[in-house]
């Protein structure tokens, strides 16, 4: 079960990597919002990794304590980056063009 | 808020001039739905840089945990007070006194004192008889009948091998026999101290060590004179002792988590008497290997020496407010055992510090778990950290005979916690179960061990409330006696072999 927890984490990692570029190609961020981001997802990863541990040592608090504590922060915190970071910008006239809109363009 | 909701992005809304403060050329290659070449390879190199990056990042930190609980190396253990220092009479200990009726004869002030100072009406020396006469109760989780025979399971092969007081400090059992009739004439010759240190080191792995340190003896830490409870004979390091020692190792064998977790219920004496039986063995099986190689050995349990100490001195860990060894990763869960040696072509371990000693300062929660208030609580003068004990009545003239005065370490009253383990009907162990540093095997736990040197005492203070907030180290709970009864369901043969799924039962 060990290492399927850490196949699993291997898995969320690649997908918060592949979502973090692909979010780079469709918008330009402040610096400070990737910052948040980035740290949104590890705290979510750290939780996750956390309670898988504490779940397979037989304490079940600790995993609920990690969940709550270091994934919801985490989530909490990539709530408000987006919220507040990133979906303005993403609302930007420009922002996110279509393959139509490229297509207008020429 | 849906995408359609955004005005300007939606699917079928050109944008009719693109930003380019938002997006340089290369970024307006991406699409709402499909990347084309361009906009894919600016996505993987993105994915890849960053991805590199994070597990760069990631390695860094690794190291760095690596890194820290390793420990420093300090150079100021021991701090003694050389002004009211002395060697340790081996008849000033609580189990060996205990053990003995000769010494309850010879120093009844001892018991006197206690009962007059606690009011209570108690005997040392009857107090084993009497803690393994209280009968079960099998209404009572943790003080059933299979509890008890647990507890007595555990000891059993000291006892077949008459080598069951050795915990209470009697030297020389068959185990830890004094008799070097068999050491070999030829000496075998290391080609360097490290390569014996290792061999050593690999040679305590394979009978059962958890961990094990190379001390320079020393002699602050023997108990000079050695007593000998059986017979009521003093014992002289000169006279009686078969060689001089030069060398001590030392090795600790761990206990188990979920039955300590019990404690102070019968079956927490279960994981304490296995660990004293395995300690035992183990230093036989040591103390034979050295002879073996031609040179002397004697195995030592709590005899001899003082374990703690000799634990710091071989790099083990590091002393605890609990009064235990508290090792990096198992904290104070498990037993010490100790060998003496005349070999000295080894390469010694030095004292370190992963800032536990530090921490302790900071956390008290085995003083708050002490059912007998015998460890000095937060509150106490310096915390309870000092060169002299101060818990309470230690300013009483004698009542502070067990203690080892001038070393600076948090002083706990032996009395009081060997007069609950009678009471209770078994050896207690709240202390260990209830540390912070007694964590499973787990990484989440080896990470916390490695950022807490570092951290600022105030998150030590946190870190040491945020431990039974997050379900580990509380004590008296009778669900803890229930849940380890079940641990055994998915149980895997071997340690070594938890990732071997089904390798029995669920696992």
């Amino acid at each position: 079960m060990e290492l399927a927890q850490w196949f699993l984490m291997g898995v969320l990692f690649t997908i918060g990597v592949f979502g973090l570029a692909y979010l780079s190609l469709l918008v330009k961020l402040k610096w400070y919002t990737w910052v948040c981001l980035f740290i949104g997802v590890v705290a979510i990863l750290f939780g996750i990794g956390w309670a898988g541990a504490s779940f397979l040592e037989g304490i079940a608090q600790s995993g609920a304590m990690a969940l709550m504590l270091f994934s919801g922060s985490g989530i909490i915190l990539m709530v408000l980056t987006w919220r507040y970071l990133v979906a303005p910008e993403l609302n930007q006239p420009g922002a996110r063009p279509t393959a139509e809109g490229r297509k207008s363009e020429q | 808020m849906s995408q359609n909701d955004n005005p300007g992005t939606s699917a079928d809304e050109p944008t009719s001039q693109p930003n380019s403060s938002h997006l340089d050329s290369e970024e307006t290659a991406a699409s709402g739905e499909v990347l084309d070449d361009v906009g894919r390879r600016t996505f993987l190199k993105r994915a890849t840089l960053g991805g590199g990056g994070a597990l760069l990042a990631g390695g860094a930190a690794y190291g760095f945990i690596n890194s820290e609980i390793k420990g420093k190396p300090v150079s100021d253990y021991p701090m003694i007070d050389e002004a009211i220092f002395k060697p340790k009479d081996q008849r000033a200990t609580v189990l060996g006194f205990a053990h003995s009726k000769a010494l309850g004869d010879m120093y009844p002030e001892r018991t006197t004192q206690y009962n007059r100072l606690h009011n209570k009406d108690f005997s040392f020396q009857e107090g084993f008889d009497v803690m393994y006469s209280i009968p079960w109760d099998n209404s009572k989780p943790g003080y059933t009948q299979m509890d008890r025979a647990l507890q007595k399971a555990g000891w059993e092969p000291l006892v077949v091998a008459g080598s069951r007081m050795v915990a209470n400090l009697q030297p020389n059992t068959p185990l830890h026999s004094w008799d070097q009739s068999d050491v070999e004439k030829e000496q075998y010759q290391f080609e360097n101290e490290k390569q014996a240190g290792d061999a050593i080191k690999s040679a305590a792995r394979v009978f059962g060590a958890v961990k094990c340190g190379i001390a320079k003896r020393d002699k602050r830490f023997d108990y000079d004179p050695l007593y000998d409870p059986e017979n009521d004979r003093e014992l002289s390091w000169e006279k009686d002792f078969p060689f001089v020692p030069k060398t001590v190792i030392v090795m600790l064998v761990p206990m188990d988590y979920d039955c300590i977790a019990t404690a102070p219920a019968w079956t927490a004496d279960g994981t304490a008497a296995d660990g004293y039986t395995k300690s035992s063995v183990l230093a036989n099986q040591m103390a034979k290997f050295l002879r073996g190689m031609g040179y002397h050995a004697v195995g030592a349990g709590n005899d001899l020496g003082s374990s703690v100490p000799y634990g710091i001195l071989a790099g083990l860990g590091e002393g605890g407010r609990n009064g235990a060894l508290l090792a990096p990763g198992i904290g104070p869960r498990h037993r010490i055992c100790k060998v003496y040696t005349d070999f000295e072509f080894v390469e010694y371990d030095q004292p370190h510090t992963w800032g536990m000693t530090e921490f302790c300062l900071s956390c008290g929660k085995c003083a708050d778990a002490c059912p007998a208030d015998a460890i000095p609580k937060m509150e106490s003068e310096n915390g309870g950290y000092g060169f002299e004990p101060n818990y309470e009545f230690s300013d009483e003239p004698g009542y502070t005979w067990n203690n080892h005065h001038g070393i600076k370490k948090f002083y706990s009253d032996a009395k009081k916690c060997y007069n609950f383990w009678v009471d209770n009907g078994s050896a207690c162990g709240a202390c260990i179960a209830s540390c912070t540093f007694n964590e499973p095997d787990m990484w989440h736990h080896i990470f916390i061990m490695g950022v807490t040197p570092k951290s600022p005492n105030i998150l030590h203070k946190w870190m040491a409330e945020a431990h039974p907030a997050f379900g580990y180290g509380r004590t008296a709970d009778p669900k803890k006696a229930e849940k380890f009864w079940k641990t055994g369901e998915g149980m895997r043969t071997n340690s070594d072999m938890k990732n071997n799924i089904g390798t029995s039962n669920k696992s």
